[in-house]
């Protein structure tokens, strides 16, 4: 079983975003934080927030958000946001984030990047301005790689978050705003009011028979072939607190979240204390006839 | 019957009289040599193939988009060049030369070229009552909309469905959303009355009045009712050059093509998904939405539903009226005696199979030289340019024909060392004022743009085919500018309409080979302008919104230089 360790948002944090750029949202709760969804951030009075992610970031001045992305996919892909000027169209950035238990190949922070430079190197016209490299984005740790072509310059930086990798996406065409842009992510903060709130373990492969001493079926969900990712928390007693169907018409959603309410797991246990646990599975449906 | 000179004499009688040896004949067919009969052509027109294997459309009620079916009756013939006044950058309009196209696979032998021919001539055919058209169709042959810039391409300058709607005494009346000028049209109802999903095809035209169709007296459908709950879209005939290529390609390579750059594109808000047939599970790749399996699916799924033929594939009237019924069905059924063609092979197949055979024995598109090209510089600031947008004559813009010479490489690149240019595209300023120089450098300029903006990443250039049973076609590589992949395009352009698993707002991936010389753009035909149909790529829910800011945030000059570039395709 691969395990993923959630990197520990409070300790990353310890507040001091938030205590530089004053951008904590005050309807924050810890109810909100656990019930919350990849897909359900939001710009609101010129800050984003995601309660999942437990980020807000304050939008430059004078932009707002574009034009909403596709939803979630089934490989766990979620464009989370772009936001645009409202006026002089000179950049763009775009957040999105890759479930790392769904993603298909490596998912690492420090190998996306690289991939994704060797990807983009290949382009034609395209130039590496800047190889990957370490940074610390709002005191979160990412990867960051700078490139250009056409006009156009660009940087990619990478963070991971409750096994997520987010990726931030800035593009103009002026090299000097595209660094005011990249310099403007320093306003990531948190958004939790307490860093003693409970962080679930972040475990990949964790739905297995070793740990599912309970484990209902859902029914039947239609005729096509689908594989359906779901995210889940499990409770400190076992029991599922939270289940997240990423992709799955409204009868699968409906089908899956009855059967998964009703499995048990075996308490997880971490320094001699029962913790919280979120995880990942996909329900692979083949119709009678395949 | 109206028809054309054909080389393949087609036998119209149903299957029971040929299997009496009285082989009945339509009117002005031609006559039919029993002794040609190749006894082992007979294997090779057994169809097999399972009809179920089309993915039934139905309608994603949630995707449904009433603003989209209303700005596409509205929009049908929109080529305002507002896009381009705004960015300055110019279509420099449909380009002329050959296209590469229409013609056979270079590098087949000479058997599978005669086969070709006949397959190419059937493709041609007009159908009459006698032959099974209708009761209700949209058209009345299949080269009728697939014809720009020449047969098996797609919707022609001139519609000819306003002609058709009264051909031979009909009193069909054209639904608005069909003109002249307008792109030629399928009509989709996106739910039915009691509000359950629809998503099919409800056929334009009917034969009641025709002369060949006495005593049929069914009506049209309510288009006016239907356009007023917003409840129709539409669709426009997508090009079949090269699909036998296309056809060739493996599973595999399509998903390793999907997933090469998987980094680049989720930087791009872009993902993407197949999508596979709900019986075996492969790729299918073919239709709008990628919803038809195979080019054989394709040809007797359209015979049936745009002409009203039914066929091996799918053998039952759309429409059972009896009174309108003057074939036995299927209307078109494989012949069991030779029809004499030029082509012993072809003479034992029936049309849909020969429908397929021409679309799977077609060329690919050429890209133009520059010097066939028309190829615009951006507009001064300011100052808008409409004139090319306007052109839409294939021949006007351009006096040289560029024929690319087919090598192992079915589609060469735009040439990027082109060295001359163009001429007066229609009176266009702007093309008029294009430099030998700037003309070649604009094209390779615009293939970076295309490739850096990350239009690439879902208009794969390059693929490879497979092992082919065709001489010459075995690991080729096309460039399709295709990754026949499905994706989200947003509430601007979804239709509402679902099929297999494309949902009512997922379409696939047009191939852009060939692009240069359409006059058409998007799904439903609702633009002529490209930089318009670039921008119609953006909106909410669209995985190409980013794709759009990039290119957007582009100088005049790349705007024009990807512009130019895309029509040299």
């Amino acid at each position: 079983m691969r395990t993923w360790v959630y990197l520990g948002v409070a300790a990353c944090l310890a507040g001091l975003g938030a205590v530089r750029y004053g951008a904590v949202p005050s309807s924050y709760d810890a109810a909100a934080w656990q019930s919350a969804n990849p897909e359900d951030g939001k710009v609101a009075d010129g800050v984003f927030v995601s309660d999942y992610f437990d980020l807000s970031y304050r939008l430059p001045e004078g932009w707002t958000e574009g034009l909403a992305g596709p939803g979630p996919t089934q490989s766990g892909y979620y464009v989370l946001g772009t936001w645009a000027p409202k006026r002089d169209f000179v950049g763009t950035v775009l957040v999105v984030a890759q479930d790392m238990f769904f993603a298909p190949e490596s998912s690492e922070v420090k190998n996306v990047v690289a991939e994704f430079r060797q990807v983009m190197s290949a382009v034609d016209g395209m130039t590496i301005d800047s190889e990957p490299a370490q940074v610390s984005v709002g005191g979160r740790p990412g990867y960051r790689v700078d490139f250009s072509g056409v006009g156009l310059f660009r940087s990619m930086i990478a963070i991971e978050i409750r096994c997520h990798v987010l990726t931030f996406n800035l593009t103009s065409r002026d090299p000097e705003f595209l660094a005011s842009l990249v310099r403007s992510l320093d306003n990531l903060a948190s958004v939790r009011k307490k860093t003693s709130d409970p962080v679930p373990e972040c475990l990949a492969g964790y739905a297995t028979s070793e740990n599912v001493v309970h484990r209902v079926e859902p029914d039947d969900v239609g005729a096509k072939a689908v594989s359906i990712p779901v995210r889940m928390i499990v409770a400190t007693d076992g029991s599922v607190k939270h289940v997240h169907v990423i992709r799955a018409s409204a009868a699968q959603r409906r089908n899956i979240e009855e059967a998964l309410r009703q499995w048990k797991f075996k308490s997880y246990v971490k320094l001699g204390r029962p913790v919280e646990v979120e995880t990942g599975m996909t329900f692979n449906f083949k119709p009678a006839n395949m | 019957m109206e028809t054309i000179k054909l080389t393949r004499a087609r036998a119209h009688a149903g299957l029971a009289a040929m299997l009496l040896g009285s082989v009945a004949w339509s009117g002005g067919a031609l006559a039919q040599n029993v002794s040609n009969t190749n006894p082992n052509a007979v294997t090779t027109s057994t169809t097999t193939t399972n009809a179920a294997t089309t993915n039934a459309a139905t309608t994603d009620a949630a995707t449904t988009n009433a603003v989209t079916v209303n700005a596409a009756a509205r929009g049908q013939n929109n080529n305002s060049g507002g896009a381009s006044s705004r960015s300055g950058a110019t279509d420099p309009g449909v380009r002329g030369g050959d296209p590469g196209a229409g013609g056979a696979l270079p590098g087949l032998n000479d058997v599978e070229r005669q086969y070709f021919d006949v397959a190419k001539e059937v493709f041609q055919e007009v159908d009459a009552g006698p032959d099974g058209l209708g009761p209700r169709f949209n058209l009345d042959s299949c080269s009728g909309c697939h014809s720009q810039p020449t047969i098996g391409g797609t919707s022609p300058a001139t519609n000819p469905q306003v002609a058709v709607a009264t051909l031979m005494g009909a009193k069909n009346v054209v639904p608005p959303f069909i003109t002249a000028n307008g792109p030629v049209r399928e009509a989709r109802f996106v739910r039915n009355r009691d509000g359950s999903p629809d998503g099919g095809v409800h056929s334009l035209f009917v034969i009641t009045g025709r002369s060949d169709a006495a005593g049929c007296n069914i009506a049209q459908p309510n288009f006016a009712a239907e356009l007023a709950r917003n409840n129709v879209v539409f669709r426009i005939p997508t090009p079949v050059f090269g699909l036998g290529l296309v056809e060739n390609v493996s599973d595999g390579t399509l998903e390793a093509a999907l997933a090469a750059n998987a980094q680049q594109k989720r930087a791009l808000g872009i993902s993407g998904r197949f999508n596979h047939n709900g019986n075996d599970g492969t790729i299918a790749r073919f239709g709008w939405k990628a919803q038809n399996k195979s080019l054989l699916l394709f040809s007797g799924e359209a015979y049936n539903v745009e002409m009203g033929i039914t066929n091996e594939l799918f053998q039952n009237e759309r429409d059972s009226d009896p009174a309108c019924q003057f074939k036995v069905t299927p209307n078109d059924s494989t012949p069991l005696v030779s029809e004499n063609t030029a082509s012993p092979a072809a003479s034992f197949q029936n049309d849909i199979d020969l429908f397929a055979a021409f679309m799977r024995f077609s060329a690919p598109p050429t890209p133009a030289s520059a010097t066939a090209t028309p190829v615009a510089q951006a507009a001064p600031a300011g100052q808008t340019t409409g004139a090319a947008t306007a052109t839409t004559g294939a021949a006007s813009g351009t006096t040289t024909t560029g024929a690319a010479t087919a090598t192992s490489t079915l589609m060469a690149s735009a040439s990027a060392d082109a060295s001359s240019v163009l001429p007066s595209a229609a009176g266009s300023a702007a093309a008029q004022s294009s430099s030998p120089a700037s003309s070649g450098a604009s094209l390779t300029r615009g293939g970076q743009v295309f490739s850096n903006v990350g239009c690439q990443a879902c208009h794969t250039k390059t693929l490879t085919t497979e092992k082919s049973p065709l001489t010459g076609q075995s690991n080729v590589t096309i460039q399709p500018f295709s990754d026949f992949a499905v994706h989200e395009m947003g509430t601007g352009l979804a239709d509402g309409v679902s099929q297999g698993s494309a949902n009512g707002n997922e379409f696939r991936t047009a191939p852009l080979w060939g692009v240069g010389q359409r006059i058409f753009f998007l799904h439903d035909g609702r633009t002529k302008d490209l930089q318009e149909a670039i921008q119609q790529h953006a909106s909410r829910g669209s995985e190409a919104n980013t794709v759009i800011n990039n290119y957007n945030l582009l100088s005049r000059d790349d705007k024009q230089s990807l512009l130019n570039y895309l029509r040299s395709l």
